[in-house]
């Protein structure tokens, strides 16, 4: 599903993101990536949605080759990709189906679909009945379920999350890995970034380790170390 | 289909209200320099209305001097006949004409009046050209006709056809700069408005980029709405437009006949184009300048 072959990101000649990283995930796949902050994690995410391109190297999503992949393709790339954030990124001024809908309606759906999936999605996050709240009236563990609910309500191959329990405690954050698990029991792969030692040591899925751009680890079942 | 316009719509409304102040201010300056352009073109045409009036009033008068003989007379006559290509038409004032005539000019004056009689009135040709409110042709046919036999003198309404032509280009030309500067400054205001906008959308972009928007999905509700500034700017315009002329319409009809102004009325549904020309003029100032926005700011 995901190819990473030789890829080197920098943002100035002083800092390098990511050194000659290479790796496979396969479909159905969940991979943390783990590592201090700044060991390279977040830039990884972002080569793999194109939001940054590598100087080097080649990044396979889906069977292509995304780093040469012209800005009018993109938009279709990123519709087989959700995103979740440590900051849930909601729209403060939206309510909670409306921010489900929101990953719907621009990419076209029409009104009967949105109206279908939407209650569907929020059903499997654990939060029917508060389709009408506002951001600000829901907990944390809350807002990032319906951040969890708009990447995946267009059923995207892939779930990329970064750091999505960092804002949690961990009774919370334990509850949104069970729920990231469900998902990728769906068949969904699911690459986090993360440094919660707890939930990996816990999870025991596939480990990445990055330091200081460079993979120095990469080990089934691993654990945080 | 459906479901996107009513997002298009929906999202244009949204930032209409969030940022209702600098949408107020940018729809205003839109008005104002719609309204300068929409001016300049009804002044444009007021003059040039009252060109033409002159135009059909103007005359080159040949004053003959009063002994003058039958061959001159016909000499001038022939050069007349011959000239047709600058003199449309023309008419000879004889000596009773031309004291029928005196009577009637120096009414208010009669004192000359008196002075003037059947042995030294000069008898008058009065030559209409076919292109009066061109000055320079018109002092060339007359300085041929000055130096003629018999010829007394030659006049022509030189002054006042220069005037109105300085005036028409005085003002045109500085209106026709002013709303130019005023047209530049409200598209710089939309396209102001629209990037503040983006700004304060920076969050929703985000998440409909990273969603799979399209750029031109995200693009359009803001071209949208700054394409609305301009057509809104264009409507109060043609508003104010309309009031003007009405008012000035109405005003100058108490000014004497002749005294140039009633022909500075516009009434024959050139006010109307003028609505239309500044409603398109601010539809495609808005696009401009939304469209510049959009494209430049989306990366946010």
């Amino acid at each position: 599903m995901i190819r990473l072959e030789n890829v080197t990101k920098s943002y100035s000649a002083e800092v390098v993101a990511v050194k000659d990283a290479s790796f496979d995930v396969a479909k159905g796949e969940f991979v943390f990536m783990v590592g201090p902050s700044g060991s390279g994690k977040s830039t990884l995410l972002k080569l793999l949605n194109r939001q940054d391109r590598p100087e080097k190297g080649a990044v396979w999503v889906a069977g292509r080759n995304i780093v040469d992949l012209p800005s009018g393709r993109i938009p279709m790339l990123r519709r087989n990709i959700g995103n979740i954030f440590q900051d849930y990124k909601l729209l403060l001024e939206k309510n909670v189906f409306e921010n489900v809908a929101f990953a719907q309606e621009v990419i076209g759906r029409p009104q009967h679909v949105i109206r279908q999936q939407v209650p569907a999605v929020l059903d499997l996050v654990g939060l029917s009945g508060k389709e009408e709240r506002m951001p600000n009236q829901l907990s944390g563990g809350e807002q990032q379920r319906v951040s969890i609910a708009r990447a995946f309500v267009n059923r995207p191959l892939i779930l990329l999350a970064d750091e999505p329990t960092g804002n949690l405690d961990p009774a919370t954050g334990e509850g949104i890995m069970r729920l990231l698990d469900r998902i990728n029991k769906t068949g969904t792969t699911i690459v986090m970034a993360t440094h919660d030692q707890r939930i990996v040591n816990s999870m025991r899925k596939r480990v990445i380790q990055l330091d200081r751009g460079i993979i120095v680890r990469d080990q089934a079942r691993g654990v945080y170390e | 289909m459906l479901s996107r316009l009513r997002y298009i719509f929906r999202e244009t409304f949204d930032s209409f209200r969030r940022n209702a102040t600098l949408t107020v201010a940018s729809i205003i300056t839109a008005a104002i320099s719609l309204l300068g352009v929409g001016l300049t073109l009804l002044s444009q045409e007021g003059f040039d209305n009252l060109l033409s009036k002159w135009e059909g009033g103007v005359e080159m008068i040949i004053f003959m001097r009063p002994d003058v003989s039958d061959d001159q007379k016909a000499l001038i006559e022939s050069s007349l006949n011959e000239n047709s290509q600058f003199i449309e038409s023309w008419t000879y004032c004889d000596v009773e004409c031309s004291i029928a005539e005196s009577e009637r000019v120096l009414a208010a004056e009669p004192g000359v009046r008196d002075l003037l009689n059947e042995s030294n009135i000069p008898t008058q040709y009065k030559a209409v050209p076919t292109e009066a409110t061109d000055v320079a042709l018109l002092r060339q046919v007359s300085d041929e006709f000055a130096g003629g036999p018999g010829v007394f003198e030659v006049v022509f309404a030189e002054d006042q056809i220069t005037l109105i032509e300085q005036l028409q280009s005085f003002f045109g030309f500085r209106l026709f700069l002013l709303s130019g500067f005023l047209l530049v400054a409200a598209v710089l205001l939309i396209w102001n408005t629209i990037r503040t906008a983006i700004f304060a959308r920076r969050r929703e972009i985000e998440v409909m980029k990273l969603v799979g928007a399209t750029d031109w999905f995200i693009r359009i509700p803001f071209m949208l709405e700054g394409l609305l500034h301009g057509v809104i700017g264009g409507a109060l315009a043609s508003l104010g437009l309309g009031i003007w002329n009405s008012q000035w319409t109405r005003g100058v009809q108490g000014f004497p006949e002749n005294s140039g102004f009633a022909s500075l009325v516009i009434t024959n549904g050139y006010d109307k184009q003028v609505m239309l020309i500044m409603l398109l003029i601010g539809a495609v100032a808005g696009a401009i300048g939304s469209g510049i926005a959009a494209s430049r700011f989306l990366d946010v």
